[in-house]
């Protein structure tokens, strides 16, 4: 596939997708059951590793001195940000 | 006389200040030319002050042309300014937008002699009320105004005389061309009080308000609607504040584009429907469910015009599969009506499954189907508890919720022309449906995963925009392939952790403390940032409203710990 950039927006929606993650939480275990507030805090989680991992992989790109920020950037990135979220 | 400018920085402001300070009592007969030169000076000045961004260089220059202006003038000023309380000059200065219409010196200055007699009630217009002496002003008075910047008065000259034909109409006490001059002091004011609609229309069309754009009054509707207040009143209110709960809007996850009207027309059918055969069911089944198919064919007349248009765009090979087989059965199209008016009715959480229970499964995959087409937490409430028999059930026929709303509509095609079979044979109406929907899934097991993974990938792909976002840097289409990925892997440790810490708690619902637990041995949340400054950090305030317990008044706590 080209090497094709996406650049970032200047507006994000700040939404939780409430739905998506019961939905994934449900799908996942069963059994268990995910209080109210519960999936805003895990909302909350998804967004700081989302935020951790893209700095990390910033970090792997600035590094590497490339403009764009490769798939081996994110893998690496990723290698590191899932250990330290492994709880 | 000569000197009474120091150069350190001659600011119009200091300016003004010495001129005023300078003023002599003295006879208010002077020379116009010397009045005008003295009036332009300081209306020089307090225009340059007033545009701001002038650089000080400007300012300067045009504090010093004042000033030699001033000087020259200075002398016969004096008097003049005396005349007019150099006071009530400047608040007219200050009062009168720039914009005020310069008039020509010699014309304004003709009436002179007849301002002094009103010079007291002319203070009191520059003060206050200003519109009420608008006819009485003196010339003398729009000299102050009227000698803006010259380079603005060619402009300032147009708009007078735009003023002075609007002004015509006013009440005047002196001549025409006085009053319009006079009432260039507040000439823009003036105009707001005469005639504030002209000028407002004149200069800015396009603010005029356009009426709202209203669709057209679906009288099938509004008839629907009379019959319903008359049958179940309570439930329109909680059925509409939800357009979108509804089953239809399950399958068009691709055509998005189809409008909402129809939806929420036929949401109001089936709203409708399932209303009537709600409140009908515990009740008389034989013979309401007459009446409210009647209703029914009439709605079905308008449901016809909107179902034409979805099953025209929808996939047309499923609904027809679906009309034929229920050629037979008005009972299973009512039968449908019923329960999709139970899944609408499960949707508002009234509870009352009626006499549907056997459709309960096809009614919370069409619940499923709408919440997962929202993701939002509209549905979430009354659909989180159907959502987690759904979850099961869904995989089971996940293309049937697609596929009922178009049988619905063609269902209701087939209702129009029969009238309501009793609802007797609805056990037997909903068997014959549910092979069928049964069967849909078998066949299409390849696109089976399809739906899943959709909703699946459309909630990931929120987070991958975020990532972009903060990344701040261009990413490859491959990398942010790689980060749903990751996200994949990050929900699924995520969701073990939870359960442990759960177990771990002897409790088999996950707490917010299970995830604080989860986010402090992330290292996310430390001794020194709790997991409220994170809270409040990332998220936004309604949902810091919900996370962080606040006293409000009367003693309570929100939420409640």
């Amino acid at each position: 596939m080209a090497l094709s950039t996406i650049v970032s927006q200047k507006q994000i929606k700040r939404k939780a997708p409430r739905g998506f993650l019961k939905r994934v939480f449900r799908r996942q275990k069963p059994q268990l059951r995910l209080e109210k507030s519960g999936d805003l805090l895990v909302h909350l989680n998804c967004l700081l590793f989302v935020h951790r991992l893209a700095e990390e992989s910033r970090t792997n790109a600035c590094e590497s001195k490339c403009r764009v920020i490769n798939k081996e950037h994110v893998l690496a990135a990723a290698k590191v940000i899932l250990k330290k979220s492994r709880g | 006389m000569a000197d009474h400018n120091p150069d350190g920085d001659p600011t119009p402001r200091t300016l003004l200040r010495r001129v005023l300070d300078t003023a002599d009592p003295r006879t208010p007969r002077r020379p116009r030319s010397a009045r005008a030169g003295a009036q332009r000076a300081l209306l020089e000045t307090a225009s340059s002050r007033r545009l701001s961004g002038q650089t000080k260089t400007i300012v300067k220059g045009r504090s010093r042309g004042a000033r030699s202006i001033g000087r020259s003038a200075h002398v016969q000023a004096r008097g003049h300014l005396e005349e007019q309380t150099p006071r009530t000059l400047l608040k007219n200065i200050l009062l009168t937008a720039p914009e005020s219409s310069i008039l020509m010196p010699e014309s304004v200055v003709k009436p002179v002699p007849a301002p002094q007699v009103v010079q007291p009630s002319r203070r009191e217009s520059s003060r206050g009320s200003l519109e009420l002496q608008l006819p009485e002003l003196e010339p003398s008075t729009t000299l102050a105004p009227g000698l803006l910047a010259p380079g603005r008065r060619k402009q300032r000259l147009r708009l007078s005389m735009f003023q002075q034909g609007v002004d015509q109409g006013l009440p005047l006490s002196q001549e025409p061309q006085g009053n319009a001059d006079a009432s260039s002091l507040t000439s823009s004011l003036n105009l707001t009080f005469a005639t504030p609609l002209q000028p407002q229309s004149v200069q800015r069309p396009g603010l005029a308000r356009r009426p709202p754009a209203r669709r057209a009054v679906d009288v099938g509707a509004f008839l629907r609607d009379l019959r319903d207040t008359s049958l179940a009143p309570p439930n329109i209110v909680l059925e509409d504040t939800q357009p979108f709960s509804q089953p239809t809007v399950g399958s068009p996850n691709v055509y998005h584009s189809l409008p909402c009207t129809p939806h929420t027309g036929a949401e109001d059918a089936e709203q409708a429907a399932g209303r009537r055969t709600q409140s009908s069911g515990p009740g008389l089944q034989n013979n309401s469910p007459r009446k409210p198919a009647q209703f029914l064919a009439g709605e079905a007349e308008e449901v016809d015009a909107f179902a034409l248009g979805f099953l025209s765009t929808s996939s047309g090979v499923s609904g027809e599969d679906e009309v034929e087989p229920l050629h037979n059965g008005v009972e299973e199209a009512e039968k449908k009506m019923e329960e999709e008016g139970v899944s609408v009715s499960e949707m508002e959480a009234t509870g009352a499954q009626g006499p549907s229970r056997a459709e309960e499964p096809e009614g919370h995959t069409q619940v499923t189907e709408a919440e997962g087409s929202q993701g939002t937490a509209e549905a979430k409430g009354p659909g989180a508890s159907s959502g987690d028999e759904d979850a099961s059930s869904r995989a089971a026929s996940p293309e049937s919720a697609s596929s009922t709303p178009e049988s619905l509509q063609a269902r209701r095609h087939h209702q129009f022309p029969e009238p309501a079979p009793p609802p007797g044979a609805a056990v037997l109406s909903s068997e014959p449906a549910e092979p069928l929907l049964v069967r849909r899934p078998p066949r299409p097991r390849t696109t089976g995963p399809r739906p899943r993974q959709d909703p699946h990938k459309a909630g990931l792909s929120h987070y991958v925009k975020l990532f972009s976002f903060f990344a701040k840097m261009p990413m490859e289409r491959k990398a942010l392939e790689m980060v749903e990925k990751c996200l994949d892997k990050y929900f699924q440790h995520l969701c073990d952790d939870l359960e442990v810490f759960a177990a771990h708690a002897g409790r088999k619902t996950v707490k917010p403390e299970d995830l604080e637990l989860l986010m402090r041995r992330q290292g996310l949340v430390t001794d020194q940032v709790s997991l409220h400054v994170l809270v409040e950090r990332h998220l936004p305030l309604e949902y810091r409203q919900l996370l962080i317990p606040c006293a409000y008044s009367g003693n309570s706590v929100f939420p409640a710990q």
